[in-house]
């Protein structure tokens, strides 16, 4: 790339000329490359990393109890999982503010606050399952959780304590990167390419028809692709990052890379649950899957999954707990960048820190809850998700707020429509607990 | 675009792009969401808020429900 650096002045500044530091370029094709891979993260990383450790559960679930036959639902999601967090996008450039801080000022404490503890007891829930992940995988490996746990947990603290977000991003991108593995896995195990296509494009449903594990297994899906965590996360991130009005269409095109990525990983995690029940093994978790995969595959696979599962949970973590702390430091008006050193931004650190610190603890207290705390984050997610979303929605159509970044009148029908496909999921979901036959069981 | 100095005046840099990483470049002006308060309290915004506390209120009562039914307040385990 025939380009170099030079310092700029910053025009139009009162008070301050600051030196604006640029990489020259001839092509206009180069320019827009540059831009994109100056921009991309926020999007990119969002998306892998809602591939976290219960996600893998989830997916691999799905593929080794009903084979290939959800994957339309995945194929489905891809949209709706760009939709939500485009918004994002454009809400993040536009205000230069996290969304805690957008549902505080615009609708008030009582929702702000709502908000806030809802997404801070999931996230820390979710924490406690990403751990108990890497405890799972590690304890598969050979290796001791009470030394790997905290080791895990060191690493995600040291992660964020560098004062520099684009340190930050780039160890969590090589991380996403990382997750490409999954398609090396799947395309090992060698899955049979045309029933993969015909089950992705066209909805067909596993023998047994509509039963209730089945129902709850495809809430748990859309429900793990799209989580309330993530609007909080993107937005904030993009704030941190300082993204310009001039970078949405190469937020949106990071955000679409990122959900085309997420939704393909998801799809080899079914293809890996799949193999596993082809050759005969029953699902009880993925670490126990990946012991099954490597008996007739290899041990390189056997570890290969192990890895992947201690990465989704590693992604997760850093992840949820940044949407926490951020949120925390918006509604506090506490300084929250991870460009900030450690004795600047104190709060901020601390709230990630400490959701990190519990969470890995937890995990290793004998006879912890762990399997109520998987329902309780179910339960939760199922409860914030559509609330989060509404004031998505409410935010985005907010003319005074966003001016010509608002949503256009397409962009309603698609959202209101997804709403409302969500809202009928979790009521159906609630159906469901208060009247358990509404199903037939399979 | 304000992602970069587009053409820089100077003749050697004519027909050259500077591309400007968000992070070195100037901070830009957003919307001002301090002075602007509340959100106006429209219909499809009443409406929404209102559906929003009533399905809290159900999610409430059936987790409620749920709890009761297993500790056998109605005289059975669900």
């Amino acid at each position: 790339m025939n380009n170099r650096t030079i310092g700029v002045p910053a025009s139009g500044l009162k008070t301050e000329v600051v030196p604006v530091r640029g990489r020259v370029v001839k092509s206009k094709w180069t320019r827009d490359l540059l831009t994109f891979l100056m921009v991309v993260g926020p999007g990119l990383i969002v998306m892998v990393a809602d591939n976290d450790a219960g996600a893998v559960s989830t997916y691999t679930q799905a593929g080794a109890q009903y084979g290939t036959h959800l994957l339309w639902v995945l194929l489905l999601l891809l949209p709706v999982t760009y939709f939500i967090q485009e918004m994002v996008v454009r809400l993040g450039i536009a205000t230069g503010k996290g969304h805690a801080a957008m549902i505080y000022q615009r609708f008030g404490k009582w929702w702000g606050l709502f908000s806030l503890i809802d997404l801070q007891l999931v996230n820390f829930l979710t924490l406690v399952t990403e751990f108990a992940a890497i405890n799972l995988a590690l304890s598969m490996m050979g290796v001791d959780p009470r030394i790997g746990v905290p080791l895990a947990a060191a690493g995600l603290m040291l992660l964020v304590l560098t004062g520099s977000y684009r340190r930050w991003e780039r160890a969590v991108v090589l991380l996403c990167l990382l997750d490409l593995a999954w398609f090396v896995v799947a395309f090992w195990l060698r899955p049979p390419v045309g029933e993969l296509v015909s089950r992705s494009l066209i909805p067909n449903m596993p023998a047994g028809g509509l039963t209730a594990s089945l129902m709850f297994l495809v809430i748990a899906i859309v429900g793990t692709t799209i989580a309330p965590w993530q609007l909080f996360f993107q937005q904030s991130c993009i704030a941190d990052k300082r993204l310009r009005f001039a970078d949405v269409k190469w937020a949106q095109l990071d955000t679409f890379v990122g959900a085309c990525i997420t939704i393909t990983a998801a799809g080899c995690m079914m293809i890996a649950g799949n193999a596993s029940r082809l050759h005969g093994f029953t699902f009880t978790d993925p670490a126990r899957m990946a012991a099954d995969i490597g008996s007739f595959a290899g041990g390189f696979f056997r570890n290969a999954i192990l890895l992947l599962m201690i990465n989704a949970a590693v992604l997760g973590t850093t992840t949820i707990s940044l949407s926490s702390a951020w949120a925390y430091g918006e509604v506090r008006g506490w300084p929250h960048s991870l460009q900030l050193p450690v004795r600047k931004a104190p709060g901020f650190y601390l709230v990630y820190l400490l959701c990190v610190a519990l969470a890995a603890g937890l995990v290793l207290i004998p006879g912890a809850p762990l399997q109520l705390i998987i329902l309780g984050v179910q339960v939760l997610a199922g409860v914030i998700l559509p609330s989060a979303i509404i004031f998505l929605q409410l935010l985005l159509n907010d003319k005074e707020l966003l001016g010509e970044y608002a949503n256009k009148p397409w962009n309603n029908y698609v959202n209101w429509t997804i709403i409302i496909v969500l809202f009928a999921l979790s009521l159906i979901l609630a159906a469901q607990v208060a009247a358990p036959n509404l199903f037939p069981a399979g | 675009m304000a992602t970069m100095i587009d053409t820089l005046n100077t003749k050697d840099f004519q027909n050259h792009f500077v591309v400007v990483h968000p992070l070195d470049d100037v901070p830009e002006q957003k919307v001002d969401t301090g002075a602007l308060g509340a959100i106006p309290m429209t219909w499809t915004v009443r409406i929404s808020l209102m559906s929003l506390r009533a399905y809290l209120v159900l999610m409430m009562l059936l987790v409620f429900y749920r709890v009761v039914t297993l500790a056998g307040w109605f005289g059975h385990h669900g």
